[in-house]
């Protein structure tokens, strides 16, 4: 080596080259740059058998796919979009950006960091490769109800590779969030008091503490899903004793949690986004920051209201834990159309689909507070009412707020900005589309259309709202296609663009764009929770008064 | 100038009150709306109460849309405003800041107490309906029990030793139970137009207690994914006056006790056809379809379709019934049986007597012939 320290060389994250470096890199940017970029080739696999999906209902009575393969469709869609797309993407990010908005080198457990993301990617493969077995990929659904998913009904291999995959992607989810929580502890740069992290940095930690909590009841209920249909045993066989119930609460009890752990990171995106686009800082900051905690906490506490059908759980209980949810999260709401209230705003692209996310969003939380209702979800329940629902949340959120990252911090990743015009296309096809595709399934849903189905009988309205559906699906896809090209063309064009193109206010700006590999060089003083936008202003203020 | 703030920044913004006023017009206007108008389109049957509970839940649902509406309206009519109203103007310097608001305590108190009052307020009514539902109905005139098969549903009454498939009759008026359970997977027993829902769990026994109040055929629907045939486990419920009810109900008990004597009531069937085992499935096959198909070369000539090759065959792609061929067709073909434009017919599983288990080794064994 010559005598020159690597400290003084900003090597960017991509220039260093080959393949090997990759595989065995330890560097949290490259780490995270790895998660999303496999995380988006999911969405794609995803978002084709979602089409897949749409073509066989765009009408009444169709057989374009068989219905088993339509069974595997739609459980591994889930499935990918679940556990190796939106979670996977946020914790991605977090890679990339709890690091450098906190003032640290990397993350606290280089390694482990790296074998997390190695075993999500061997979970994934794992679950897809079930696809290549005798009797197809898994095919009871996304949450993989006993005793349809027991062996007596799905003797084939593909629902013990769903298993697996599944336990090895919430092993992962797991250690990263041990990772980030520990990382956000110990590793904050001198000046980044608790109340100075940012609000995406915070979102990130109470998404972590919902992992610690949820993920092992799933280990714990996949363990023995695998021990019921491989080792004989009955935990949920009422036959011998067991319960088919007791699969669905330890399912739930990760699965209610989860559905915050897939939207808590994508609020502190969306907040981060509205306060640096409306010129201003985030509106309540402690609120938003005791909001985000209290909504992981009580969502400890509703996973029944998955369950009111069943008949087995207490209904008053888990209905006013779920009302109670609300209160939270609409104060984040508050807070952001706070935050945009006499700001200087720019409808960038980044800013479109944070203001996309927020509309979206609120649809599906109003239809949320609804099925939060028992008698209300006793009809909506199980129905394309509630399919609607979940996708203006899951879709209608962290998908767009996924999209609003993606442009956001494209230049900071990979020193490349995208095209904006392009990026606004992009955004009126994903909203037209996902509007269209999913506003008409709650009309189907409350008609009487349930969930799952192969096909339907044509009753009367039920074609024309599916096709519309169909319709908007197609919209959508187009839109992913004008982002993949966006992409494509903005990298092969590399136009010049500044370290901190959108004037940011967190830390991650302070540095060149892509970030060295050892982040920063020198941090600005941090006094507030914005330490770039008071440099900026400060620097500002010397201007003038020269 | 930079530092002093633009005009349109001052106060609460330009126009902040005709656009308030604007929206609680709005969420007035298309609450009233939501309120009023027939909704029986999307709501099946709502003006007609069907059965007792109908009204209250569908008041809630009405209640909660209204309230709903209203927020949505309010809150992407502020999102949609305040981007236009407070958007960076041309003349602006690109370092242009919005005002630096921190938080307003008190703003932020009342906009966390009001929505707890009006979701407690929800929380409450909901619980109240719920309760109606779950304990509202008087005592049952009887109870009917709903049993969940793949993929069919059984209906069993008082009195008959037999059950009714995938046809349920109620009398008109009375308080009934219904008692939900299943025999394999789970399922779920949706009337959409009664509004009511349950899930159909092995090893538990749930209830429903309602009072149809409006004579008239409905759709049973399973809403719980329950295997390959999932979409088309539905069934019909009448609704009809207690005498007619009452003759129907002596019918069956006339044919049920004809049909005790030659065998036992038959298992309902349906399968996944992946599971099977193509040796019993050959024995079955020589039991109960070669009286009408031939299935190996050294089998004789029948009428019903040749079916050595079903599953090879590339000149014929479809199924008699246009379905492509695939074990889940198959099965589902065995089980519901078909009636084409020819002079024969297939008979169902009810007919031939094939169990779940005999479809699904049938259909292994015809999947295993090349
Ligand atoms: C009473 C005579 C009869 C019996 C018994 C019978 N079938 Fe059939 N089956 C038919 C007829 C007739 C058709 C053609 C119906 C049509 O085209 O309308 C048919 C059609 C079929 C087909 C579809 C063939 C194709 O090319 O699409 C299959 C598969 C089949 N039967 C399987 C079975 C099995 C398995 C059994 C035993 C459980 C069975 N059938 C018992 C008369 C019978
Ligand atoms: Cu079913």
């Amino acid at each position: 080596m010559s005598g020159v320290s690597t400290r003084d060389l900003p090597v960017p994250a991509l220039a260093r080259t080959g393949l090997l470096s990759w595989i065995a890199t330890t560097d949290h940017k490259r780490i995270g740059i790895m998660y999303m970029v496999t995380a988006f080739a999911f969405f794609f696999v995803a978002g084709i058998m979602a089409m897949l999906i749409r073509a066989q209902l765009a009408q009444p009575n169709q057989s374009i796919v068989t219905s088993h393969t339509y069974s595997q469709l739609f459980t591994l869609h889930g499935t990918a979009m679940i556990f190796f797309f939106v979670v996977p993407f946020a914790f991605g990010l977090a890679n990339f950006l709890v690091p450098l908005q906190i003032g640290a080198p990397d993350m606290a457990f280089p390694r482990l960091n790296a074998f997390t993301y190695w075993i999500f990617l061997l979970g994934a493969l794992t679950v897809m490769s079930g696809a290549a077995t005798n009797g197809g990929a898994a095919a009871s659904g996304w949450f993989a109800y006993v005793p349809l998913s027991g062996i007596k009904i799905s003797s084939g291999l593909g629902q013990d590779f769903w298993i697996l995959g599944i336990l090895m992607a919430s092993i992962s989810s797991i250690l990263t969030s041990i990772n980030l929580i520990t990382t956000v502890f110990i590793y904050r740069a001198p000046g980044m008091t608790m109340w100075r992290i940012p609000i995406f940095t915070w979102e990130m930690v109470a998404t972590a503490l919902l992992v610690l909590m949820a993920f092992p009841a799933l280990t714990a209920d996949l363990g023995m899903l695998l021990i019921d249909r491989r080792f004989g045993g009955h935990f949920f066989d009422p036959a011998a004793g067991g319960s088919a119930v007791l699969y669905q609460h330890l399912f739930w009890f990760f699965g209610h949690p989860e559905v915050y752990i897939m939207i808590l990171p994508y609020f502190g995106v969306v907040t981060e986004i509205v306060s640096t686009f409306s010129r201003k800082p985030v509106f309540g900051y402690v609120g938003m920051v005791l909001a985000a905690f209290a909504i992981a906490g009580l969502s400890m506490g509703v996973w029944a209201h998955h369950m009111f059908t069943t008949g087995a759980v207490s209904d008053p209980f888990f209905s006013a834990v779920s009302f109670l949810i609300a209160v939270p999260t609409g104060i984040k709401f508050f807070n952001w159309i706070g935050t945009m209230w006499r700001g200087s705003i720019s409808l960038t692209t980044p800013m479109l689909f944070a203001v996309g996310f927020l509309l979206n969003f609120l649809n599906g939380g109003i239809t949320g507070v609804m099925v939060a209702s028992p008698p209300i979800d006793f009809h909506a329940e199980d129905s394309y009412f509630l399919v609607s629902h979940f996708h203006y949340v899951i879709g209608g959120g962290s998908l767009f707020a996924i999209f609003a990252a993606l442009f956001f911090w494209f230049p900071k990743i990979f020193g490349v900005k995208l095209n904006e015009y392009w990026g606004k296309v992009c955004f009126a096809f994903e909203f037209i589309g996902f509007n269209l595709t999913f506003f008409p399934m709650y009309f189907l849903g409350v008609m009487g259309m349930p969930r799952r189905v192969y096909t339907y009988p044509n009753l009367p309205g039920w074609g024309s709202l599916n096709a519309l559906a169909t319709l908007g699906a197609a919209i959508m896809a187009v839109g992913v296609i004008i982002f993949v090209v966006n992409v494509i063309v903005s990298a092969i064009r590399r136009a010049p663009v500044p370290d901190d193109p959108w004037g940011g206010f967190t830390l991650e700006w302070a540095t060149t764009s892509p970030p060295p590999a050892h982040n920063f060089d020198r941090l600005p003083p941090i006094r507030s929770e914005r330490p770039v936008f008071d440099l900026r202003q400060s620097d500002l203020g010397s201007q003038r008064k020269r | 100038m930079a530092l002093q703030t633009e005009p349109h920044k001052m106060g609460m913004g330009p126009g902040f009150w005709p656009v308030t006023i604007g929206l609680t017009l709005l969420g007035i206007v298309s609450g009233i709306l939501i309120g009023i108008l027939p909704l029986d389109y999307l709501l099946p049957s709502s003006s007609l109460n069907v059965t007792d509970r109908g009204a209250d839940i569908d008041f809630l649902f009405r209640f909660m849309s209204i309230i709903g509406n209203a927020i949505f309206v309010y809150v992407t009519g502020f999102v949609i405003y305040f981007a236009i109203a407070f958007r960076r103007r041309k003349h602006e310097p690109i370092e242009s800041i919005g005002v630096q608001i921190h938080d307003l305590p008190a703003l932020e108190f009342w906009w966390s107490i009001i929505p707890t009052v009006i979701l407690c307020v929800l929380a409450i009514m909901s619980i109240r309906v719920w309760y109606l539902v779950q304990y509202g109905t008087g005592a049952p005139a009887f109870a009917v029990e709903v049993i969940g098969h793949q993929y069919n549903f059984e209906f069993r009454y008082p009195g008959l030793d037999r059950g009714i498939y995938n046809e349920m009759h109620l009398p008109l008026g009375r308080p009934v139970r219904v008692l939900v359970t299943s025999v394999d997977v789970l399922h779920s027993f949706w009337v959409p137009e009664f509004r009511l829902k349950a899930d159909t769990v092995p090893g538990l026994v749930q209830n429903l207690n309602f009072t149809p109040q409006v004579a008239g055929t409905y759709l049973i629907e399973c809403t719980e994914f329950c295997g390959v045939n999932h979409s088309f486990m539905q069934a019909k419920l009448i609704v009809e006056p207690q005498a007619k009810f009452n003759a129907w109900l002596d019918a069956q008990k006339k044919t049920a006790a004809v049909a005790a004597a030659p065998a036992a009531s038959v298992a309902p069937s349906g399968s996944l056809a992946l599971a099977g085992d193509a040796a019993a499935g050959k024995t079955s096959f020589k039991q109960k379809c070669s009286s009408c198909h031939k299935a190996e070369a050294s089998d004789p000539e029948q009428d019903g379709p040749d079916l050595e090759h079903v599953f090879t065959n590339k000149a014929h792609p479809t199924l008699v019934n246009g379905q492509s061929v695939s074990p889940a067709h198959v099965a589902a073909l065995i089980e519901s049986g078909y009636k084409g434009s020819g002079p024969e017919a297939m008979p169902s599983a009810q007919q031939t007597g094939a169990s779940a288990k005999d479809i699904a080794n049938l259909t292994a064994y015809l999947a295993s012939l090349k």
